[in-house]
């Protein structure tokens, strides 16, 4: 400990240091409480569900209706194609990362509210970032359910990824750490694909479903394309509470509620 | 019934459209996008927690008055970190067990005070405080004002990563407000402490410690120096961002210091990209 001389300082064990010292920041290590234990995060995607209109959405809305006595359920949303568009639209005005990112959380706002308005008959509430810091486990006493948008409220403070401009943390990622911040008892991506598969099983018929694999091993296989945004994987591998996310096949009847009862469909991916 | 012909767009809306947003050959083609800069001729500085604001008004007025002296000139972002009373809320949180993105929201209500204690010193020449929800206004309280004031933490709250190491959350407010800076183009992006920059090992700890005036920030990094002038993150950062190619760092208990780094000149420590300077990064 230093203290600087004329500061004014409270008492702390951190008093005085620097946060930035490898040896303070390693003294920080300590266990981490699960805020809301019972919670299960689903993220409904954007192209791969949402897109797609009543058919693939309402049987998957009717399914989370029907776990709803048995599960506390907070319904993430992503973007879709119009996140694509505006990006496209975006990028040839150049514009930055971060003016990208803020733009693309509007679409999955759009996605996120028109759950929310499906979902209101039983009770389930939309709420805005702000709204899920002050108002979340309040909402969870009272209403039966909640939904929010996907994409994490990063804005202009988005970071440049390495390669190109895209925003790297997308609504997989929000809906992951909103799971992480309240120690969830299940985060379940519902996507179009049965999982994580050795090859894009929409240009390869041919490839096998990957049933449970580890982040480490995943990012070994150095796959193309993944079903899950590459940020989750490094998010996983910093995981304090929850150490893995399912991907199940939203179109397919009966998967997640396999998944909300902690059966193996679909893919596993842990830390 | 999903739509599948996007006329109007040209190729990269083609493959934003149609492909994965990870698959790299699409990443790839977005990096040749052009680039165009916001608000090209700001400044964002940083104004320290601990290292000034904590000092109160022996160092928080001379430096106001350095501020006020510079608006005629200058245009700035003006952010403020967090000190001591983040520490102590850090520290209660951890023993409490609660997450880091509980503790960002906890941090930023600190860099929030301080950004307010800052406001209203300088609310009589028009400065206005800004919330990230109301940074649409920026561009106008810039031109009208020549600065406004924002708290230093990124909006992350309870979206902030988990740190490899600890519970402290690893992007504060030095991360904060580069992002910032990255974002609009800035000119410069200036740091306020209480040192003249950057050191062989910590001055307050190592009387012979020299001061080092120009880095990269690829040969700090490679360093692997146990504590730094700056949080990590940004270093980090600084590899990917494509308008900020240098950050400075002047001591704020020195007059002059600040108006100097405002004014172009090589005052206390500058990091630079050196990828950049060879154009990679455009």
């Amino acid at each position: 400990m230093n203290l600087q001389p004329g500061a004014q300082h409270v008492a702390s064990r951190l008093m005085g240091e620097s946060l930035i010292d490898k040896a303070v920041i390693a003294g920080t290590e300590a266990p981490v409480r699960a805020i809301l234990p019972h919670l299960n995060v689903i993220q409904i995607g954007g192209l791969s569900i949402m897109d797609r209109g009543q058919a693939a959405v309402m049987p998957l809305l009717d399914e989370i209706v029907a776990n709803q006595a048995a599960h506390t359920q907070v319904i993430g949303v992503g973007p879709g194609v119009r996140a694509r568009h505006i990006l496209s639209v975006g990028l040839d005005l150049g514009l930055p990362t971060g003016a990208l990112a803020t733009l693309a959380a509007k679409s999955s706002a759009q996605n996120a509210y028109m759950v929310s308005c499906l979902l209101a008959s039983h009770g389930f509430v939309y709420l805005e970032a702000p709204f899920i810091v002050q108002l979340l486990p309040a909402m969870l006493a009272a209403a039966r359910g909640a939904v929010f948008n996907g994409i994490p409220p990063y804005d202009l403070w988005e970071h440049p990824p390495v390669l190109g401009k895209i925003p790297p943390h997308g609504s997989d990622c929000g809906s992951y750490l909103v799971g992480e911040v309240f120690g969830a008892r299940s985060v379940i991506l519902v996507k179009d694909v049965d999982g994580l598969h050795t090859a894009d099983p929409k240009t390869h018929p041919d490839a096998e479903l990957i049933a449970d694999v580890g982040v480490a091993e995943l990012m070994g296989m150095r796959l193309p394309t993944l079903p899950i945004e590459p940020a989750v994987l490094d998010l996983l591998t910093r995981a304090r509470l929850v150490k893995s996310v399912r991907i199940v096949n939203g179109l397919v009847p009966g998967n997640l509620t396999r998944a909300l009862a902690g059966e193996p469909v679909g893919t596993r991916i842990h830390a | 019934m999903p739509v599948t012909s996007h006329d109007l767009l040209g190729g990269v809306g083609k493959l934003l459209v149609n492909g994965s947003l990870s698959d790299a050959a699409l990443q790839r083609a977005t990096e040749a996008t052009p680039n165009f800069a916001i608000l090209p001729w700001v400044n964002v500085v940083k104004i320290g927690g601990q290292s000034i604001m904590d000092r109160g008004r022996s160092a928080v007025g001379p430096v106001v008055d350095e501020i006020v002296a510079n608006l005629p000139r200058h245009k700035m972002i003006l952010g403020t970190g967090a000190g001591t009373r983040a520490r102590h809320v850090y520290s209660l949180a951890i023993d409490l067990g609660l997450p880091v993105g509980v503790l960002t929201v906890l941090g930023t209500a600190v860099a929030w005070q301080n950004a307010q204690m800052l406001q209203y010193l300088l609310a009589k020449h028009g400065i206005a405080f800004l919330e990230p929800e109301g940074f649409a206004s920026l561009p106008h309280y810039l031109m009208e004002r020549g600065a406004v004031i924002c708290q230093g933490m990124p909006p992350y709250k309870l979206w902030e990563a988990n740190p490899g190491i600890g519970r402290i959350p690893p992007q504060r407010t030095d991360t904060g407000c580069f992002l910032i800076a990255e974002v609009f183009s800035a000119r410069k992006m200036i740091y306020v402490k209480d040192e003249d920059g950057l050191f062989t090992a910590d001055p307050k700890k190592d009387p012979a410690a020299s001061h080092i005036a120009r880095i990269s920030v690829q040969e700090l990094l490679a360093r692997d120096l146990d504590d730094l002038v700056v949080e990590r993150a940004v270093l980090e950062l600084m590899l990917s961002a494509r308008n900020i190619k240098e950050i400075q760092f002047v001591n704020g208990l020195k007059p002059g210091q600040l108006s100097a780094a405002l004014d172009g000149e090589p005052v206390g420590t500058i990091i630079f990209n050196a990828a950049a300077a060879d154009g990679r990064r455009a």
